[in-house]
């Protein structure tokens, strides 16, 4: 490489890095910053640690913990439900042939085409009926409808790539049927049921229209319907409602970055986090 | 996708007696599968269709139960509506260029990255950050940055001497806002896949080229384009039925305006559906906005066939 | 300990016939070798016998108990896979113990933490715990136990699937190519452990491969297949010496038995176009096939078939030579015969293009029907004719 190519390489990861990683900082940033500088004086451009006691205790008047508590739920919920389910069904379409199959992994693909906006008002008037309006499980029942399907699609291509030989030799020494699917297939896919797993409770973590319209009651709210609501409403200190987005946002960041290699195999077997 | 599961229907391996007694062979498949097939037609198919449903209904929001067969009559007053046009052609032009512009933008960042450099473990992990923030925080932080009188964007642009811009405000500027938080949460995950891609472009093949005399633009073309052209289709599918379905940052950063200006069909369903009460025409929006994802699944479907094809013969 | 009957077992995939209609019983104690090219049935056979793969028709019994409906645990078989199907999650000895584990399991203990639990309490009871370790030191395993299969070299993957087999001291052992991925020195040394243990256990073993190497050093008893097919059932010694048919006498032996196309009469036999000469007994219509090793290379003239060495392969203990038959015309060109392979000892120094006269002793040779490929029966003691 020429000097010149060099320098252009660089200028060119500088403009992406920027683009890619401000909006985090400026979260941070604003975070930490005075609500008189934001709106009068013009905000400063590096993060005031010094204004951390200040966020803290502005941070404390929002029910942050309830509603991470609430968020909590819903993805951990989404979660196991999405595994099992999508564990049941993922061993199914690698190892079994059986009428249908084709198109069980139309519906699945399907899935992820349906816009959620479409099946709000019937999942609506079902959880009327159902007595699951304005409840977490209700919540979980629906996002699972989005994340089993990955999930499938993600520990099918897992198990695709255990040799077949290995459950006949669990078949030989006598292990039971259910038991080669929970001691020897899943702990090998371990490390794509973890991409699963973070898939599914992010999905739960990140999910806002659905919560938004289904719970009414705002002791139930999830973070994500909580700091929506602060859009156009002006007395929680904007320095907290972005500390608390931050936090909101942490976890997501850190496990996605953590998994992302493991997702970049699932996406060519399904598709994944939009 | 639909590739995926050709080729994996090719190499299931017979349901063996092994498993479970003889008698159970032909039943066992569906222990497994039934309880998710089950559980997605109850709480994915069941509403689905149910929505298709109304759609040739006369339902309102207020009073579901008095509803009744109207058949195509919303589907007439869709076509007979501006306003579903508007709402069309902005799903469209949101949708191609989101894939334009974000697939661009993936595909250039993933070449940067796909030569090492000090650093670029951090960097790599900086570029993820749009694509791992959870939508309401992202619109959140980019509501402030797009905030017309103390936003850090306006302090850049009446910085180098511009008037201010009304980001979110204006028919012209909202739609290319938008844009910019899509490109901010998508290119980063085309970069991801791409990335991956570029990495198992077989090296000997590249160097073969080069001992054939070929500049580095040639090779790029002849040999690595063409290896990673399947994956850059699947992720353009992605990218553009995401767009198609994407509802929560234009809802949190609009809502679908000014005057319609970003309200691409999913918003509109909500819109019409839980502003105007009119489920009937609500679920006849949502249906077009079905048939316009699997329309762009159905034509990935096909050139992946095609692809396979060729390359059996 | 099972006497194996087969009968009249078959096997079709749709509409192809995998394995026609195999009948063979299988003593107690032995070691049958399954012996044909890839793809002749013989692994489906083994899988069949194994309990993994379902029997179209006919009776696998074994001690006259028909167990074609049994599990594999049913049948208490052990099975060692090409492949070593070791379980990559879990270390030597979990493998080792895995049999022993699973014998030792309720239903109750799939509830998640207890199976973790009880898993553990297993591995660490006295029993399970003294079997494992002395299986792993039987097999010298003992310094490696604490490992994963990924850090280890082929061949302790395959003496971990061996210890893993072992261990629940089955009474029939079922190997499908157990040695084909490893490398040719690796392969002499398990092939002798094999047998070793073979002797130690004074178990049945049936034992599937296609190299005949493997087959003529270990079986007690061999099974050549081809195309689904019995061709031959018999000792090594059988096999090599008496091949039921052409397909046999060319599979097995490397080179394998030279087949000459000759026409026979009047005591007479001869290559069309080429050398003839005196054979009494002759058979009609039939091919004439002589080991390599039982051709004598003799110099120019001084033997009744004519040939130029066209190809020398030395091994050191022995050379195999590659020769043309020459025509008995004057122009003395080359017959459009295959080549036909001789084994002297040592290095006798001949070289390409050199013109030398085969002969053998009638007692050696082995005719077969052109038609059939069916070895002819033949007469003893006839009188030697070079």
């Amino acid at each position: 490489m020429t000097i010149l190519t060099r320098a252009l390489h660089a200028l060119l990861i500088l403009a992406l890095v920027v683009f890619g990683g401000f909006p985090i900082y400026w979260m941070a940033v604003t975070a930490l910053s005075l609500n008189s500088e934001l709106y009068n004086t013009g905000q400063v451009w590096w993060p005031q640690i010094g204004n951390l006691p200040m966020l803290m205790a502005d941070l404390a008047n929002v029910p942050l913990v309830r509603w991470l508590a609430n968020t909590g739920i819903v993805a951990v919920g989404t979660t196991v439900l999405s595994l099992t389910l999508g564990a049941l069904a993922g061993y199914a379409l690698s190892r079994f042939r059986f009428h249908g199959k084709g198109v069980i992994g139309f519906l699945l693909f399907m899935t992820q085409v349906v816009p959620e906006a479409l099946i709000l008002v019937p999942l609506y008037a079902m959880f009327i009926s159902l007595g699951l309006l304005n409840s977490l499980g209700g919540l979980i029942l629906a996002n699972v409808g989005f994340s089993l399907p990955v999930a499938a699609f993600i520990i099918k291509g897992a198990i695709d790539a255990v040799p077949y030989e290995i459950e006949e030799a669990a078949t030989i020494d006598n292990c039971p049927r259910f038991g080669v699917l929970t001691l020897i297939i899943l702990p090998i896919i371990a490390p794509s049921l973890a991409a699963a797993a973070v898939i599914s409770f992010f999905a739960g973590w990140n999910e806002y229209l659905f919560a938004a319209t289904f719970l009414m009651d705002n002791t139930q709210w999830p973070a994500s319907v909580g700091l929506a609501s602060f859009i156009g409403q002006y007395e929680t200190p904007l320095s907290a409602v972005m500390g608390a987005a931050l936090i909101f946002s942490l976890p997501a960041v850190v496990f996605f970055l953590i998994i992302q290699r493991k997702i970049v195999a699932g996406i060519t077997s399904g598709a994944v986090k939009g | 996708m639909t590739e995926i599961l050709l080729r994996a229907d090719a190499k299931t391996p017979v349901a063996r007696s092994a498993l479970g007694g003889i008698k159970w062979r032909g039943l066992l498949p569906y222990v497994f599968i039934v309880p998710p097939v089950l559980y997605l037609a109850v709480f994915m198919f069941y509403p689905l269709g149910r929505q298709i449903w109304l759609s040739f209904t006369n339902t309102r929001l207020m009073n579901p139960n008095r509803s009744e067969f109207t058949g195509l009559n919303n589907y007439e007053r869709l076509f007979a509506d501006p306003e579903f046009y508007m709402a069309l052609q902005v799903t469209v032009i949101y949708s191609a260029l989101a894939v334009i512009l974000g697939v661009t933008v993936g595909m250039i960042a993933a070449l940067a990255l796909n030569r090492p450099f000090p650093g670029r473990a951090i960097v790599r992990a900086v570029l993820l950050f749009g694509w791992a923030c959870p939508n309401v925080a992202a619109s959140l932080v980019w509501l402030w940055m797009f905030n017309e009188r103390s936003g850090v964007l306006n302090t850049i642009v009446t910085g180098i001497g511009l008037d201010r811009v009304a980001w979110l405000t204006t028919t012209q500027m909202a739609l290319p806002s938008i844009l910019l938080v899509t490109v901010w949460q998508v290119a980063p995950f085309v970069m991801l896949v791409m990335l991956a891609a570029l990495q198992s472009v077989p090296e000997e093949v590249k160097e073969a080229a080069r001992v054939d005399n070929a500049d580095s633009l040639s090779v790029f073309r002849a040999v690595t384009l063409p290896h990673v052209m399947p994956t850059l289709q699947l992720v353009s599918l992605l990218v553009a039925v995401w767009s198609i379905r994407r509802f929560d940052i234009i809802y949190l950063l609009t809502g679908g305006g000014p005057i319609g200006s970003t309200s691409t069909l999913i918003v509109k369903l909500r819109q019409v559906a839980f502003e105007n009460y009119d489920l009937g025409l609500a679920s006849a929006y949502g249906v077009i906005g079905l048939i316009l994802a699997l329309t762009v699944a159905v034509i990935h479907a096909l050139f992946t066939r095609h692809r396979l094809k060729r390359s059996q013969q | 300990m099972p006497h194996i009957e087969l009968d009249h077992i078959g096997k079709s995939f749709g509409t192809t016939n995998v394995i026609r209609d195999f009948n063979a019983s299988i003593a107690d104690g032995e070691f049958l070798v399954l012996l044909g090219p890839s793809g002749c049935g013989k692994s489906t056979l083994l899988r069949m016998i194994a309990g993994l793969g379902d029997i179209t028709r006919g009776i696998l019994s074994f001690d006259g108990r028909r167990v074609n409906e049994w599990t594999p645990s049913q049948r208490g078989v052990a099975f060692v896979f090409q492949s070593y199907a070791l379980y990559p999650h879990m270390t030597v000895r979990e493998n080792i113990a895995f049999p022993l584990v699973m014998d030792a399991f309720r239903k109750w203990y799939h509830i998640p933490v207890v199976n973790t639990v009880m898993r553990w309490k297993l591995m660490r009871r006295p029993d399970i715990a003294e079997r494992t370790a002395r299986i792993a030191e039987q097999l010298e395993l003992t310094s490696l136990l604490d490992r994963r299969p990924a850090n280890l070299s082929g061949g302790q993957r395959q003496r971990v699937a061996l210890a893993r087999s072992l261990v629940r001291d089955p009474s029939l052992y079922l190997l499908d190519e157990p040695l084909s991925n490893l490398d040719a020195k690796l392969r002499t040394q398990m092939r002798a452990e094999i047998s070793t243990l073979h002797n130690r256990v004074r178990k049945t073993f049936i034992y599937v491969t296609h190299d005949q190497v493997e087959a003529m050093t270990m079986a007690t008893k061999i099974i050549v297949m081809n195309k689904g097919e019995i061709q031959q059932i018999g000792t090594p010694d059988q096999i090599y010496s008496d091949p039921a048919n052409t397909f046999v006498a060319r599979f097995v032996g490397a080179p394998p038995m030279n087949l000459l196309d000759v026409t026979t009469g009047r005591g007479m036999v001869s290559i069309a176009n080429g050398p003839s000469w005196r054979h009494e007994a002759a058979p009609d219509n039939a091919l004439m096939g002589i080991r390599p090793e039982n051709l004598v290379l003799n110099p120019e003239g001084d033997g009744p078939i004519p040939v130029e060495v066209s190809v020398v392969e030395r091994l050191g203990a022995e050379t195999i030579l590659g020769c043309r038959i020459l025509s008995e015309r004057r122009d003395e060109r080359f017959l459009d015969t295959d080549l036909v392979f001789v084994r002297v000892q040592g290095n006798p120094g001949i070289a390409t293009g050199t013109r030398h006269a085969l002969s053998y002793a009638a007692k050696d040779v082995r005719w077969f029907d052109r038609g059939t490929g069916a070895a002819i029966p033949h007469a003893t003691a006839l009188p030697n004719c070079a």
